[in-house]
């Protein structure tokens, strides 16, 4: 150890230097070899060149660099070292090993293993018995054995995420060498001081003939001590254990996938041990952080686990509202959405079916489930919904269309609700839209300023109570509550009495709505309601535990279930490794060090018995082999280049043109991804279902029925082949359905013949009917039953009966006969009624809203969306049915062909309307447009 | 890389035989093609625009006296007072002798060119052959088909060419008599002074020439670049080029101040010269060939590029 030596690990190899001078003659002798060209003009060409511009040989300077080259390898591959170690060992008594493998250790385990081993090596060149004892481990055996023994308990051991236990360490030691007096003990020690640490002086006691104290670099001794979640940034304390110098050390902050979200820095001034650092990050992403790492020390100390506190609230969102992806700005979700995702986990159902969405909204256990404008909902979700509110959950309601036409008798809403809205301000009111009032002490929208410039133009109304005051969270400048709330079990129902999106009111475009929804989601339950309502347990098992490196890990291995007593804060032990205890609803983080611990060095003053301290082995043996190869493969980087260039490929390269480099690297690409094996995911029925999607087909639901069946299937037909002859629409073969079982997806339209003999559809049939709606698809029922009923529009007849009993389970909206200036009544031909075999019955459409502000000249009203429901009493396919041969099956009634050609027209229009939406609307309005462009 | 130009069909020395073969073989795919090519071009013809003997009217003029009576035209000078002789256009025969170089130089395609010089030059004489014999010309080839005047010259000459290979460089003119064309069809690599002490007593004589320079967009543009080993394919000559790249603009140069001077002192002779690439297609050459010959130059050619 005295100077810098230096030696060659494989010396023989130099006497390949001996060829260098047969490597130069070679390297002399190889011109680069020239491309051969025939050339008809080369006596032009003799004319202009200049002799012999390329020497024979390669240029002097070139054999040099490949000379270096060569002997940079023959160097390298001799493997010069610096600093070669030699053994130094006592040979009065055995070898006593102590080695620290706490987590500090882990950073440079290979280094300390190395040095152990050649401690070992030492150990059995001179025969000598080595006793070695880990100080994090389980369990501490420190029996003198010999070194082979001691060298596979060396290769076992690996750094533990753990303090060391260095106090049962040597007491093992003591009891192992049962009086024998020690050669020579080394310490590995990882350099930081346990609490009342006496380990120096116990292992003088053992009076070794040599006590060595070997430590790593003390900069690598770092931790993470606490954090807090602060006002602007997150605070994160760290200590270290060398104070000499100023040190700023980077840390990030990763989410629960492992991913690096944020950044910061810790800077420690020149002989500080503990320092304070920020992440600074934006209050939604602070959220999200798990765990905060220091980076280049991944070691257990380095990393500092969060948990359940900054837990976000885990919102479900439900929606009447077929999911129109192209409108955004009409779907009262988009605002819900906006306002919420910055503080909230957001969760949205994949079907569109509530009685299967509902149940799979819930088990994914939501703090709070927001309905935008849901009237009814199916009759099984109630149960569940009202039990998961029972247990803490949340419910926010947002009135609308749907809920207005809903039934008074509701349980989920607050408040008991009259039927209808109510509605301010416009043509045929004398009231204003209303502002709204200074919100009540007791609501939590208590502390927010008045809004001026809310204005509510629509709401609907709560039945007053002696109560409803009190319930109140806001309310109109009149006094008219606006969201009200109730109290059930441990949850709590809130319902707005306006709707989700802008048309009610301009609430949801305003910031107010951002901030009360975010207190009123603030009030739910954190850590997520199931809707069994389990209570939480006291003891946490381990759910994952971080390993030496700083990773979490879902290997538990042999840690124990955390206790969690009120009032004690838990210590990582052997038994309790750091890591994170619990379940992935909720866990609590066990951090390696105590919060606000300080890292100290191991106490050495005092020490009456001499030692030598001594850094790691690999430390400071320097291998010059890396170095050497690198700088071979430099040189040979710079030889091709220089090959490249005195070959002139630069020159041919700038000639290619980029059509050849792109056709090149498109052809490489074509090569690696030649044949990309797909998974198999065919399913059975694919087939028919790509069938279905060639082609538009029209579709009617399977009554069960024969001949009404047969009437709808030839109805169908008519109308197609019309639509193929008429039109630029060409369906396929119209398609019976299954209501129960088949897709409905397909298909625009579904036609309904009411029929109330037929067996009445299942509750899952009519809840399938209902998100098929909800899914932007149209259902048109058909009663028949015109002038069987003796011309009563009450829907008196069986039919209309059995059509209200249908309907009663659907969530539809407010109907009315087609207005005059609906764009039905123009999307392909301008008709004025609707008739099929028989005329005389309205169509039923959805209401649209009353604009107001809209000019009556308009030959054509503009809606959003197409109505999801038609309902008529005229037989359409009564009139359509034609047979094989296209004659009529039935007569109309009265027998008039006109009326024939009439309701096949009604059905092309219906059919229009279907694919092309509101856009005949728009262009009914062309020559408006035309005449105003004109001018 | 792979060799940018290569030598095409190389001709072994001694084998006759072998040659008769090939040259049978590339001989009745190049009729086709001069066929096809000919028929473009017929169609744009009218005639050599000069009074003279022939079968189609040209022109009433004014009977002068000397004349014979029985030229007046009695029908046109019924008309008025005056008498009128009916003039045609000429159509006098002519006898046009063509030629192909065909020496290795010219077994040349770079991967630039459509064709090699050869098969390019063959097409060309064998397509002016068929354009000229449709218009009654007597055509000839020195050394391998006396002139002769049939519709089939071209197949004739075809098959004259089969019999007896045409050989390099310049060819014989002694059977050449009277005021005839000469048209010559080659690269014309060799120094422009070789090319005029040759070309210079042909023209004393009264000869009318027409030559037709064919190259290589290979051998104008000069694409080679690095160290490249140049062979001559007549001569078997190397040269070693460090980095071609860096000649390019000489050599360039020197190659169009060759086609220069070559054009020039043609033009003095009174010839036309008609530089051609085999990147290009044949019919242009032919084109500005055949007006040449209706007397008709079809643009000016300053022996630069097309």
């Amino acid at each position: 150890m005295t100077g810098l030596s230096f030696l060659f690990a494989n010396p023989l190899m130099l006497t390949a230097l001996v060829a260098l001078p047969a490597i130069w003659w070679l390297l002399r002798l190889t011109p680069p070899k020239p491309v051969t060209e025939v050339f008809p003009p080369l006596r032009i060409l003799a004319s202009v060149l200049k002799r012999e511009e390329t020497p024979s040989k390669s240029p002097w300077w070139l054999t040099l660099l490949r000379m270096l080259m060569a002997a940079a390898i023959i160097l390298a591959i001799a493997d010069p070292v610096f600093n070669p170690r030699n053994n130094t060992l006592s040979a009065d008594g055995p070898l006593v090993l102590l080695i620290d493998n706490s987590w500090v250790t882990a950073t440079d385990w290979e280094h300390r293993v190395e040095t152990a081993d050649a401690l070992i090596g030492d150990a059995e060149s001179r025969n000598l018995p080595v006793s070695m004892a880990f100080t994090a481990d389980r369990e501490h055996n420190a029996v003198p054995a010999s070194a082979v023994t001691a060298r596979n308990r060396l290769a076992a051991a690996s750094p533990q995420p753990l303090q060391p236990d260095r106090k049962t360490a040597v007491e093992a030691i003591t009891t192992a060498l049962d009086g024998t007096k020690p050669g020579t003990l080394a310490f590995l020690s990882d350099g930081i001081a346990a609490a009342d640490d006496p380990t120096m002086a116990a292992l003088a006691a053992l009076s070794p003939a040599s006590l060595r104290l070997i430590e790593g670099d003390g900069d690598r001794a770092l931790a993470i001590t606490n954090s807090a979640n602060e006002a602007d940034a997150m605070a994160v304390t760290a200590s270290r254990l060398e104070t000499d110098t100023a040190r700023t050390v980077p840390v990030t902050a990763y989410d629960t996938r492992g991913r690096a979200i944020a950044n910061g820095a810790i800077a420690f001034a020149a002989g500080e041990g503990t320092a304070k650092g920020t992440i600074a990050a934006p209050f939604e992403l602070r959220n999200d952080f798990a765990r905060i790492g220091i980076d280049g020390a991944a070691t257990a100390g380095g990393t500092f686990l969060l948990d359940d506190g900054f837990r976000r609230r885990r919102v479900a969102l439900l929606s009447g509202e077929a999911r129109d992806l192209s409108q955004p700005l009409l779907s009262p979700l988009y605002y819900i959405n906006r306002a919420l995702a910055p503080y909230a986990d957001l969760i949205q159902p994949d079907q569109a079916d509530l009685a299967v969405a509902i149940p799979e909204l819930l088990a994914q256990k939501p703090s709070v489930l927001i309905m935008a404008d849901i009237g009814r909902l199916p009759e099984q979700s109630y149960a569940p919904i009202t039990q998961w509110i029972e247990n803490g959950g949340t419910l926010i309601r947002f009135a609308g269309p749907r809920l207005a036409a809903a039934p008074a008798d509701d349980p989920l809403v607050p408040v008991t609700l009259r039927q209808g809205e109510r509605s301010l301000g416009g043509a045929l009111s004398w009231s204003e839209p209303q502002p709204l009032a200074d919100y009540p002490a007791l609501s939590p929208f208590a502390g927010m300023a008045r809004p001026q410039d809310i204005l509510i133009k629509r709401q609907v109304l709560a039945e007053p109570t002696a109560d409803l005051a009190e319930r109140t969270w806001a309310s109109l400048a009149d006094g008219t509550p606006l969201v009200t709330t109730k109290t059930t079990g441990a949850g709590r129902i809130v319902l707005f009495h306006v709707s989700a999106e802008a048309t009610w009111s301009n609430l949801p475009i305003s910031g107010d709505f951002v901030e009360m929804l975010r207190r009123s989601v603030q009030l739910s339950r954190g850590g997520g309601v199931a809707s069994d309502g389990k209570a939480q347990a006291e003891t946490l098992a381990p759910y994952r535990l971080l390993n030496a490196d700083g990773v979490l890990i879902s290997e538990t291995g042999k840690a124990r279930p955390l206790n969690v007593a009120a009032g004690a804060t838990p210590v990582s032990t052997v038994e309790n490794p750091p890591g994170l205890y619990g379940s992935e609803d909720g866990f609590t983080a066990l951090n390696l060090l105590p919060r606000n611990a300080e890292l100290k060095p191991i106490g050495k003053a005092g020490l009456e018995t001499a030692y030598t301290s001594e850094p790691l082995i690999g430390a400071e043996a320097l291998s010059l082999k890396p170095a050497l190869f690198t700088l071979a493969m430099v040189l040979l980087l710079i030889d091709s280049l220089v090959v490249l260039f005195m070959g002139g490929a630069f020159a041919r390269l700038r000639m290619a043109t980029a059509a050849t480099t792109i056709l090149t690297l498109a052809a490489a690409g074509l090569l690696f991804n030649a044949s990309p094996s797909l998974a198999q995911d065919a399913k059975p029925g694919d087939d028919k279902i790509l069938e279905r999607l060639d082609k538009t087909h029209l579709a009617y639901v399977v009554t069960g029925e024969a001949e009404v069946d047969r009437l709808s299937e030839r109805g169908l037909a008519g109308l197609t082949d019309f639509l193929t002859y008429r039109t630029t629409l060409e369906p396929g073969a119209p398609v019976g359905l299954d209501i129960t079982s088949d897709e409905l997806a397909f298909y625009p339209i579904i036609y309904w013949p009411v029929s109330a003999s037929a067996p009445m559809p299942s509750a899952q049939a009519v809840s399938r009917i209902d998100a098929y709606m909800r899914a932007g698809g149209t259902v048109l029922f058909d009663t028949r039953d015109q002038f069987s009923s003796l011309g009563s529009s009450g829907g008196n007849s069986p039919n209309g009966e059995r059509l209200q009993a249908i309907l009663a389970n659907l969530d539809i909206p407010p109907l009315e006969p087609v207005p005059t200036d609906n764009v039905l009544t123009k999307s392909f031909y301008l008709l004025s009624n609707f008739p099929g075999r028989y005329n005389g019955s309205p169509l039923w459409i959805e209401a649209q809203p009353e604009n107001g502000e809209e000019e009556s000249g308009r030959p054509a009203r503009s809606g959003d969306g197409v109505s999801p429901i038609m309902i008529t009493g005229n037989d359409f396919a009564g009139a359509w049915a034609i047979d094989a041969n296209g004659v009529a099956l039935l007569p109309t009634v009265p027998p008039d062909e006109t009326q024939r050609e009439h309701a096949f027209r009604a059905g092309v229009n219906i059919m229009m309307y279907m694919l092309t939406g509101n856009y005949k609307a728009d262009q009914v309005h062309i020559p408006a447009l035309l005449e105003r462009l004109g001018q | 890389m792979a060799a940018i130009g290569q030598s095409v069909e190389p001709t072994p020395s001694g084998d006759v035989l072998h040659r008769a073969q090939q040259r049978a073989m590339l001989i009745p795919d190049c009729m086709v093609e001069a066929k096809r090519i000919a028929n473009t071009v017929i169609s744009g013809w009218h005639g050599r625009r000069k009074r003279g003997i022939g079968e189609n009217f040209w022109q009433f003029r004014p009977y002068s006296d000397g004349e014979s009576l029985s030229r007046i035209d009695w029908r046109r000078s019924a008309r008025d007072d005056h008498t009128y002789v009916r003039d045609r256009e000429w159509e006098a025969a002519h006898t046009i002798w063509l030629w192909a170089d065909l020496s290795p130089s010219m077994m040349y395609k770079s991967r630039f060119g459509i064709v090699s010089k050869e098969s390019r030059a063959l097409v060309l004489m064998l397509a002016l052959a068929e354009i000229l014999a449709r218009s009654g010309e007597r055509i000839g080839c020195p050394g391998v088909m006396e002139p002769v005047s049939a519709r089939n010259a071209a197949e004739r000459l075809a098959t004259a060419l089969m019999h007896t290979p045409l050989s390099g460089g310049l060819p014989e003119t002694q059977m050449i008599r009277g005021s005839s064309d000469l048209i010559l069809i080659g690269d014309f690599l060799d120094p422009a002074e070789t090319i005029m002490a040759r070309l210079g007593p042909l023209a004393r004589r009264g000869l009318r020439g027409h030559i037709v320079e064919i190259a290589d967009p290979a051998e104008e543009s000069f694409p080679y670049a690095g160290r490249t080993e140049f062979t001559d394919p007549e001569t078997g000559e190397k040269l070693t080029a460090g980095r071609a790249e860096i000649v390019r603009d000489d050599y360039r140069r020197a190659y169009i101040a060759r086609r220069d001077s070559l054009g020039e002192s043609l033009r003095h002779l009174g010839w036309t010269f008609t530089p051609h690439r085999t990147d290009h297609l044949a019919s242009e050459a032919l084109v500005a060939v055949h007006m040449y010959l209706s007397g008709m130059p079809a643009r000016a050619t300053h022996g630069g590029q097309l």
